[in-house]
């Protein structure tokens, strides 16, 4: 069992974005940083259909006692992690409170609504605007365009890791994720993770 | 806003032409955009497209056609309702045997003029009918040779401003055409830079109308004759002139299949029944076959432009042209004027002609000549 | 090597509810498994596949439920232990085997594993499969949480080999696709040789024939079963109390729904007021254990998904033991506490706890509530679900789109279940009409075809996928032929069974577990039931679109059209591009008279974006997959494809 070193018991945490952003994979390496240190994580998530362009959240219960449930209780969310930035607004429409901190990526995916011009995608300057109304902070992050940098746009949920890691929020850091990382992935894959999840941290703290 | 969906420009098009059955498949909505195209005779709208009037509603000869505008911008002279429109003079006309090869339908007058004007450059191509078994199909020609396999008669509505517009868009500044009355009409719109584009040029160097009564709907026709002949062995199409009656199909192998015209007239869009010209009235110049002489054609020069070709087709042996004998002028302006008052009716009695809510203006027309025509 | 079949015993995972039901059947010593692919049960025989070779299983993808149900059965008729995986659909199409089977009873350990989808989150129903427990009476186990999961996974194996009966374990998407840490126990290494036999008295369990008859008797000995069953589970570990010895209020759950109570309970703080049971075997459930825990209290609720099983059940035992536990309250489904559509979570149950015991619950106040669905409502437009970049999907609808509007008659699509189903809406340019379970968009259309004597002058077109093909199209597709239904049958065939993960099917040459297999050809197929055959490549859209009218003018019968090309996320396409796209800005016409942005408005591939402020298209390289179709949907030709060296 872990020293609890949560600030809430338990400690929820949402990750979410659109189907095909590593959304599933970056939950997976977040919560398995988690369990190596003892904690109790629930993961709940949606994917099968959803991963057709549609919203995908993952639900992360952390706690050092028990197993909670795959669904976060309204208005409950400790930090919200999300991998396109409208996401972050229809998450705290149900999980958000004055307490919640939002991490995202600056990266739009339009819906097709967006794109066939039915509906308008707000600028990122109005996203940021009502991100902070509704949370205790928000930082933002040009996560996809740092991971083409490093040559897969897929990298920037590894970002996101990195500067969540950064936040100093959860009991979590570099070398939970190297063991984490070096377990679960293919060894040439190893070093470029690091890299992005080096650079979500140093994006954060700057 | 719910107005303003019913204004799209596409929208009047498909409720008031397609969906009301007033489309007669000239093509002039077609291959502008992706919205529209034409499969086997009849015009389909594929999407729908957002944009208050195009040019799909302003080319459209269904939609809000100004007579009184049209021979004004045309003729330079105001709309008077006469039986065969404007008019220089009417001939008959017949062409000779210079161009080899040739085996024109009836007297021939189009395919030498169409053949002539392309050799001679008062045109850069010509949009003409070709023909898959039973089904018309328009074709761009590029050389006065390929007039010649064009030349046989269709009874069937074809997309024939569908290839007009691809030739505006590969660039064509000077093109020819031939056509129904309702397709001249289209090219008519056309002509009036109907959108007020700054940069506009008239695409057409010379239009050819032909007469018209009616045409037969594809759709209908196909399973028709399907049980009857072999449609991929058609050689000719023909309706001999009165008082015959039938519909004639020459197979390749010699067979002949008559089929009676009232069993044809069932076939006929409804389209047609509106229709107010005979003669292709906003044509350079007309032909048609020449009531009891199968060999020869009624011409009807409307225009400068028409006048010069035909008397230079005459000179360089082309066509013979002669006067008109005052009897069978007379019964192709009662002919023609039966037409135009039976299909005014019909549209007036709908309610179709100068309607002052603008979803439902096929015509317009001054009152006092429409009150003239239809008493 | 998978951490599935790590050997350490107590070793702790983080494991999908899918995965600890494999390491349950991996612990208990499964030897066969099979199943059809379906949200949220693949990861099951997925997982099973890949410890295979490691553990000696035997694992397959069948053709359908049906087919995996009787292969699982003939491993327990050969005395080995065996599993079988599906979607709730799934069961639909499996249960008629199920009865028989039920009838028949099992020898080896056979678990059936049923995951259901309440709220539909990747289903196009919500439907129930616990029902099929009571209407065969067979035995229930619903696991309440992860470790309960694999536990009871293996368990199930146990029981029954002792019942001799099929066990069912109902898993829903929030336990199958949702993941915890959980604790491994040991793996057996004992090895079982099959053997069918069948030389045996007729009557005898383990050496008789495997029948349903005589049926009286034989459904006696099924039922002597759903008692025995009761009786162990009167002292099954998987069914717990927790809270008050006599709370105000007992509330009586099962599966996920335990955690959402949990939850609840723990959020209102009432854990002093309100006492927990819950109940991991649910049919049929134990009388004594009921009656013990319903005296506790006068009022109950039950909490579950979707339908009032447990409700209807504890109801019914209630009332046969009201003498001795005088009457109750009951709130849930059928009172309207729970709603008895959708999936549940934390929050519904709080609000009919605090209905029930009148307190009030305000999770965050009225001011931020307001301002943040707001926020949501103004600031994030709805994110429909859409044809994936380079899906073959959308140029296959568009030219059946196109198709049926040139013919002008009105034709239709009848569909099934697959990615396709989204051609209801517009990425599909809403094309599909009717839309119900596996293969039924051909029987529909079968149906359609011969309603021509009542005036029906429609063009009918049905669409399936590849798998679908061989799961459920094939019987309808001879009864439309058979029958002489004048229909198009199109097969959107993408080389896999795409919306589930990439499953293998008979149409290919593999198999699950990688074995080179001969693959079912469906063009043979069809030509052989007697329709005409023709294959096209759904990227040539002039093409397609020109055989389908050809198809659909053809009035001799059925037409099978296959249109192939593999999924943009299949192994052989996946992060390739064929092609470099781009737009050349100087000559598209973004909004003008002429395009009115066709590629974005109405192509609509998430690949391509609209400039609002240059008015242009624009391609998204990060999402664009390359695929090149939009180049020849584009009518001013300003979307460039450069071929990928």
């Amino acid at each position: 069992m872990a020293s609890n070193q949560l600030v809430k018991d338990p400690f929820n945490v949402i990750i979410t974005g659109v189907g095909g952003q590593g959304n599933v994979m970056a939950s997976r390496i977040l919560s398995n940083m988690l369990v190596q240190k003892g904690y109790f994580v629930t993961i709940g998530e949606t994917f099968g259909a959803s991963q057709r362009g549609g919203s995908v959240m993952s639900h992360i219960r952390i706690s050092s006692h028990s197993t909670w449930s795959p669904q976060v209780p309204k208005g409950r969310a400790h930090i919200v992690v999300t991998l396109e930035p409208i996401e972050a607004i229809r998450v705290l429409a149900n999980y958000g409170n004055e307490e919640v901190k939002v991490l995202t990526n600056t990266r739009p995916i339009y819906p097709a609504g967006v794109i066939a011009g039915e509906s308008a995608y707000p600028a990122i300057e109005e996203i940021e605007a009502t991100l902070k109304k509704l949370s205790h902070g928000v930082w933002l992050i040009d996560a996809t365009e740092e991971a083409v940098k490093l040559g897969n746009p897929i990298l920037g949920n590894i970002i996101m890791i990195g500067a969540l890691s950064a936040l100093g929020d959860l009991p979590v850091n570099r070398d939970d994720f190297n063991a984490v990382i070096r377990r679960t992935l293919p060894g040439d894959k190893v070093a470029d993770n690091l890299k992005a999840f080096d650079m979500g941290a140093a994006l954060l703290k700057n | 806003m719910e107005e303003k969906v019913l204004n799209r420009g596409q929208q009047k098009v498909r409720s008031n032409v397609l969906d009301a059955g007033l489309c007669t498949g000239c093509g002039a909505c077609i291959n502008l955009c992706p919205y529209y195209q034409s499969y086997r005779g009849k015009t389909a709208v594929l999407f729908p497209c957002t944009i208050d009037e195009g040019r799909c509603f302003a080319y459209c000869p269904k939609i809000e056609v100004d007579l009184e505008e049209l021979s004004q911008r045309l003729f330079g002279k105001p709309y008077d309702g006469s039986p065969l429109g404007s008019c220089q003079s009417v001939l008959m006309s017949k062409a000779t045997d210079i161009i080899k090869g040739s085996k024109p339908q009836a007297g021939g007058t189009v395919s030498a003029l169409m053949y002539y004007a392309l050799k001679k450059g008062f045109i850069d191509g010509a949009v003409l009918m070709d023909r898959q078994g039973l089904l018309p199909v328009p074709h761009f020609v590029g050389d006065a040779n390929d007039v010649l396999a064009c030349s046989q008669s269709k009874y069937t509505a074809a997309p024939a401003l569908a290839e007009v517009n691809q030739a505006v868009k590969d660039g064509y500044k000077n093109i020819g055409m031939v056509g129904t009355p309702c397709q001249v009409l289209s090219a008519a719109k056309m002509r009036m830079n109907p959108l007020m584009k700054e940069d506009f040029i008239d695409p057409f160097g010379l239009i050819i109308g032909l007469f018209c009564t009616w045409a037969i709907d594809y759709r209908l026709f196909e399973p028709f004759v399907i049980k009857k002949i072999d449609i991929d062995q058609i050689e000719k199409i023909d309706i001999p002139p009165p008082p015959a009656e039938i519909l004639q199909i020459f197979g390749k192998n010699g067979e002949k299949l008559e089929i009676p015209l009232s069993e044809i007239r069932e076939l006929v869009p409804k389209g047609c029944s509106y229709c107010v010209d005979m003669t292709s009235e906003f044509s350079d110049l007309s032909v048609g076959v020449m009531e009891g002489r199968p060999d020869m054609n009624t011409l009807i020069i409307r225009t400068d432009r028409a006048r010069r070709l035909v008397y230079g087709a005459q000179e360089e042996g082309y066509l013979q042209v002669s006067e008109m004998p005052e009897e069978n002028l007379e019964h192709l302006m009662w002919a023609a004027g039966n037409k135009k008052r039976k299909g005014l009716i019909k549209a007036c009695d709908e309610g179709l002609i100068n309607a002052t809510e603008e979803t439902n203006s096929y015509l317009k027309i001054r009152q006092d000549i429409l009150n003239k025509l239809i008493a | 090597m998978s951490h599935l079949t790590d050997t350490k015993k107590d070793a702790s995972y983080l494991v999908m509810g899918n995965e600890a039901i494999v390491r349950g059947a991996i612990e208990a010593g499964v030897n066969v498994a099979s199943g059809y692919p379906g949200t949220p049960s693949s990861e099951i025989i997925e997982s099973l596949s890949r410890v295979a070779s490691e553990r000696n299983l035997y694992v397959e993808w069948s053709v359908n439920e049906k087919v995996a149900l009787e292969v699982a059965a003939a491993a327990s008729f050969a005395q080995l232990r065996s599993l079988c995986a599906m979607k709730q659909n799934g069961v639909n199409v499996a249960s008629d085997f199920l009865l028989h089977l039920v009838g028949s009873g099992t020898r080896g350990g056979f678990v059936l594993v049923t995951c259901d989808d309440p709220g539909a989150l990747s289903s196009v129903n919500e439907g129930e499969s616990r029902y099929f427990s009571r209407l065969m009476e067979i035995p229930l186990l619903e696991p309440g949480n992860f470790q309960e999961a694999k536990d009871m996974t293996k368990w199930a194996f146990e029981l029954s080999e002792e019942l001799k009966q099929i066990v069912v374990v109902r898993s829903v998407t929030r336990m199958s696709h949702a993941s915890g840490n959980i604790r491994y126990g040991e793996l057996p290494d004992i090895e079982r040789k099959a053997e069918f036999k069948y030389s045996g008295f007729i009557f005898d369990p383990e050496e008789g024939v495997v029948i349903s008859a005589p049926v009286d008797w034989k459904h006696q000995q099924q039922q002597a079963k759903v008692k025995r069953a009761m009786e162990i589970f009167e002292n099954c570990p998987f069914n717990t109390y927790e809270g008050p010895d006599k709370p105000e209020l007992l509330l009586i759950t099962s599966s996920a729904c335990y955690l959402y109570s949990k939850e609840a309970v723990n959020v209102l703080g009432i854990e002093d007021r309100v006492g927990i049971l819950k109940l991991g075997t649910t049919w049929p459930l134990p009388p004594k254990l009921l009656a013990k825990n319903l005296s506790r209290t006068q009022k109950i609720m039950i909490v579950e998904e979707v339908l009032p099983f447990l409700e209807e059940n504890v109801k019914i035992l209630a009332a046969e033991m009201a003498a001795e536990i005088g009457v109750k309250t009951f709130y849930g489904k059928k009172d309207g506490t729970i709603p008895m559509t959708n999936e549940l979570n934390p929050d519904l149950v709080i609000s009919g706890l605090s209905k029930i015991l009148g307190m009030e619950y305000v999770p965050v106040s009225a001011e931020y509530d307001q301002l943040a669905k707001l926020s949501a409502f103004v600031g994030a437009p709805a994110r429909d679900q859409v044809f994936c970049p380079g899906c073959p999907h959308r140029a296959s609808f568009l030219s059946i789109h196109n198709a049926l509007e040139l013919d002008g008659r009105k034709g239709f699509v009848c569909g099934d279940i697959g990615c396709y189903s989204m051609a209801v809406r517009p990425t599909g340019f809403e094309t599909l009409k009717t839309l119900h379970s596996m293969g039924s968009g051909m029987g529909v259309a079968s149906g359609f075809g011969k309603l021509g004597q009542f005036g029906m002058d429609q063009p009918i077109l049905a669409v399936c996928g590849d798998s679908t093909f061989y799961h459920a199209v094939i019987p309808a597709l001879v009864n439309a032929v058979h029958n002489k239904a004048n229909i198009t049958l199109v097969v959107l065939d993408n080389s896999g069974t795409a919306m589930t993960g990439f499953q293998p099917h008979p149409g290919l040459d593999y198999n699950v577990m990688g074995d080179e297999v001969p693959c079912i050809d469906v063009a043979k197929i069809c030509s052989a039931i007697g329709a005409r055959v023709e294959i096209t490549d759904p990227f040539d859209l002039k093409g397609t679109r020109e055989m389908l009218n050809n198809l659909i003018e053809d009035s001799n019968g059925v037409k099978v059209l296959i249109m192939r090309k593999a999924c943009a996320l299949s192994p052989q396409r996946k992060n390739k591009k064929d092609f470099e796209m781009r737009v050349d800005e100087t000559i598209c016409l973004g909004e003008e008279c002429g395009c009115n942005r066709f590629c974005t408005r109405i192509f609509r591939c998430p690949g391509l974006v609209w400039n609002e402020k240059k008015k242009k298209a624009e391609i998204d390289q990060v999402i664009c997959a390359g695929c090149g179709v939009c180049a020849d949907i584009c009518p001013q030709h300003a979307i460039v494809k450069e071929e990928v060296a």
